[in-house]
């Protein structure tokens, strides 16, 4: 099988095994710095439940075949509004509302021009790539916190993995809306993947599978502290990263374009699914956001709160 | 979290458009806090924006106010027979209506609400509960409610507690209203059964059957008159009850003057850090209002049009002077017999114009109630004696004479203020007058025996509800009976 690549398949495999190395630890570790140090505001009522799993899950669903219809200046539009959205979100309060808007601006403007511009050598692919990196992993990092400290907790991230592998196969095996995402999205601007170009090829992971591996690891350390965030950061380390860059060793995943397309969420998902069932028996009820705030395991600065005002209240006569 | 943003949204916007809210969606909000706060322990930023205010901007308040008073006068003219004569009489433009056009407007009393209730019920609403004000301080009025407006208070009032910490699911709140206040009991069960409390509506029983009540009964909230909670923290003492005897965390006092003297004892007795005073009156629900820690009355402008106006002109008045409060409550929180300019005759002293420095410095405020206009006594055009000011004095001599009784009343320039004998026991009547004077009173005293005390000044706690059975003996604190 190698022989129909330029270059071999072991290697190819092991490119992309260092890029989602790469890439899942450095999602996971900053997004569990972040949950350690930063307190997102949220909204005045409202936590994260089963039903938002389902909301989250039809948009998944439904957002690939409005981008394999939608024009390429669409996209890019839509996909301008969700990362500018979920890096003022997440990093406003860090750097505050001035800077964040200028880093938007920067990074995405950045994005746009190299896509435009650059895409004629490896080194220009290579720029594209890491600054894109920048944006993706941000984001990714930032949407996990926001979820996380939202209330989602480890048993909602377990059943959306499940969900989500079992669209991953459908979408990657069945009906090749990955494939054509991909071939349409690669190089366009924004491009909601982490990746880097080696000679010919590209390698890269989706913004979506990184997002579950920031997800999966700070809502077991939300849940149930270290011990709990090693084991799932493992866990992503053998079945996030090096299961799925070297599954094609193992199994044909070549799609129609002749590229290699990993459905990372069906190596991940069910073994992030055992590894919470583990989890609950070994450590019981998840701790709520309130008791990981007041545990040693919250590093983050205390945001102040509001001072209740009159409001409506039952009359006495 | 995707659907509590909607059902925010729907709550927002009907606010802000002055449809009715829907009550179901207001009662899932409940739920949603209910999880907010059992997950995040406490609610996000700006919860109080959810309950539609406090505005900040004076602009945006007065802007915010004509809607609601044009919305409200629109509706009245078309529903409600008394005011679509009087809006008519007037010559109001209803779509022209602002606050200062309001002064061509007479205020509702409650002469008229009693001489004409009938004509205050809107034709476009089906009729539910009545309730009727107590009658301590005149002839009773009945007030007519929806269901729409039962549901919805409790709903506005649920999801103010829970996001409030005043009302947790473990909790259990003892209410001693008198239980003919059918609209505040109702309500009280409603947002406790919305905010999954547990609710002991008790009425004004014995002071011992509801001591017995938070003793046994794991209580961690009262609700109850200031008179009630005088002969509650009395009857403790008499039973030799402490603090490590009640799990209270909070008590709420309305409708009657609270003195300082009753609330620190009372937070002594019964061990709660401080007693809520909240201003509420049955013909303006659901406008109300709260004491801050600088002891000013902050009214909740959200639902209702509050209005100082000078005792004397009716126009708006002045700082620092004594002042009526005058209560329109907006469509739609008030829609099945609503009042337009209703003279509570409670009277506040306007602020001196100071700027507020307290944790609701953001809502306008005013002194606390200082008691009835008809109460006022006059020694002179520049000299009048509140209500208040006697209440706070009686109730600070060493004798504790708590709930105060007293008749007051002007003979040659002074006041002659008459006491049961137990108010001045022990103390002597020259004490007392020096006691009266040291809080600016110049006082002449006649005493009359004990027995004669209810008849001197009713108060909400003479509302008592008597029992067929009665407990033998306390069931707590029993030893203690001296």
């Amino acid at each position: 099988m190698s022989s129909e690549f330029a270059i071999p398949l072991l290697q190819q495999s092991f490119i992309e095994f260092g890029v989602t190395l790469t890439a899942s630890v450095t999602v996971a570790t900053g997004a569990l710095y972040y949950l350690r140090r930063v307190r997102m505001e949220r909204p005045p009522i409202g936590t994260f439940n089963g039903r938002d799993i389902v909301i989250v899950m039809v948009l998944i669903i439904t957002l690939p075949f409005l981008y394999a219809v939608m024009p390429s200046w669409l996209i890019t539009c839509f996909l301008v509004a969700t990362f500018a959205a979920s890096l003022s979100i997440g990093y406003r309060q860090v750097v505050g509302s001035g800077p964040v808007w200028l880093g938007i601006g920067v990074l995405v403007g950045a994005n746009i021009w190299e896509s435009h511009t650059m895409m004629g050598s490896v080194a220009g692919w290579q720029l594209w790539w890491a600054e894109l990196d920048v944006l993706v992993l941000l984001g990714a990092i930032a949407v996990a916190n926001l979820y996380v400290q939202g209330g989602m907790r480890l048993q909602h991230v377990a059943w959306f993995g499940l969900a989500l592998a079992v669209y991953d196969l459908a979408a990657s095996l069945g009906i090749n809306v990955t494939a054509v995402l991909v071939e349409k999205f690669i190089g366009a601007p924004l491009d909601p993947t982490f990746g880097m170009r080696f000679n010919v090829n590209n390698y890269g992971i989706g913004i979506g599978d990184l997002l579950f591996y920031a997800l999966f690891v700070t809502a077991s350390y939300k849940a149930f502290g270290w011990a709990a965030a090693r084991l799932a950061f493992v866990v992503m380390l053998v079945f996030g990263a090096a299961a799925p860059a070297l599954a094609p060793l193992a199994f044909t995943l070549i799609d129609f374009r002749n590229d290699i397309l990993i459905p990372s969420q069906v190596f991940f998902a069910p073994a992030a699914f055992l590894c919470y069932l583990w989890m609950k028996r070994r450590y019981g009820r998840e701790r709520t956001m309130a008791e990981f705030w007041a545990s040693a395991d919250s590093g983050a600065i205390q945001a102040p709160v509001p001072q209740p005002e009159p409001a409506p209240e039952p009359a006495s006569a | 979290m995707f659907e509590t943003g909607i059902r925010q949204l729907r709550m927002a916007v009907s606010m802000v458009s002055g449809r009715r809210l829907n009550t179901g969606n207001l009662g899932r909000l409940v739920d949603d806090a209910l999880v907010t706060i059992a997950e995040f322990g406490e609610p996000g930023a700006d919860a109080q924006q959810l309950l539609g205010g406090p505005i900040d901007d004076p602009e945006e308040r007065l802007e915010f106010a004509r809607r609601g008073l044009r919305r409200t006068a629109r509706r009245l003219e078309a529903h409600s027979p008394f005011y679509a004569r009087r809006l008519a009489a007037t010559d109001t433009t209803t779509s022209e209506l602002d606050i200062t056009g309001l002064q061509a407007i007479p205020v509702t009393t409650k002469r008229d609400l009693i001489e004409r209730p009938g004509d205050f019920r809107c034709a476009d609403v089906a009729v539910h509960l009545t309730t009727r004000t107590t009658g301590t301080t005149g002839t009773p009025a009945e007030i007519w409610l929806s269901r729409y407006e039962m549901e919805l208070w409790s709903a506005l009032g649920a999801l103010a507690g829970v996001i409030r910490d005043e009302l947790r699911p473990n909790d259990i709140m003892q209410v001693n209203m008198s239980s003919r206040a059918t609209a505040a009991t109702h309500l009280a069960a409603a947002s406790c059964r919305l905010a999954r409390t547990g609710c002991r509506l008790l009425g004004v029983v014995s002071p011992d059957e509801a001591l017995d009540s938070l003793c046994s009964g794991g209580s961690t909230i009262l609700s109850t008159y200031p008179s009630y909670l005088a002969e509650l923290v009395t009857a403790a003492r008499r039973r030799g009850l402490g603090p490590g005897d009640f799990e209270l965390r909070r008590v709420t006092v309305g409708g009657e003057v609270l003195s300082p003297s009753l609330a620190r004892a009372a937070c002594q007795a019964l061990g709660v850090p401080q007693i809520d005073d909240i201003f509420s009156m049955t013909e303006v629900i659901p406008v109300s209002g709260r004491i801050c820690s600088q002891a000013h009355l902050h009214y909740d402008l959200s639902t209702g049009l509050v209005e100082l106006l000078d005792l004397e002109t009716g126009e708006p008045a002045a700082p620092g002077a004594l002042a009526t409060v005058v209560i329109t409550p907006y469509f739609p929180y008030r829609d099945c017999m609503p009042v337009f300019r209703y003279d509570t005759r409670d009277v506040v002293r306007c602020l001196a114009g100071e700027t507020l420095s307290c944790e609701m410095a953001n809502t306008p405020a005013a002194s606390q109630i200082l008691g009835k206009a008809d109460s006022l006594l006059r020694l002179g055009p520049a000299d009048v004696i509140t209500p208040r000011q006697l209440t706070d004095a009686i109730e600070a001599l060493p004798t504790e004479p708590w709930p105060a009784r007293y008749r007051a009343a002007v003979h040659g320039g002074r006041i002659r203020l008459t006491l049961p004998a137990a108010a001045i026991s022990d103390y002597g009547e020259t004490a007392a007058r020096q006691h009266f004077a040291e809080a600016g009173l110049d006082v002449d005293l006649a005493i009359v025996s004990d027995d004669q005390a209810e008849s001197l000044r009713h108060t909400r706690s003479d509302l008592r509800e008597p029992a067929f059975a009665r407990p033998q003996a306390p069931l707590v604190g029993a030893g203690h009976v001296e």
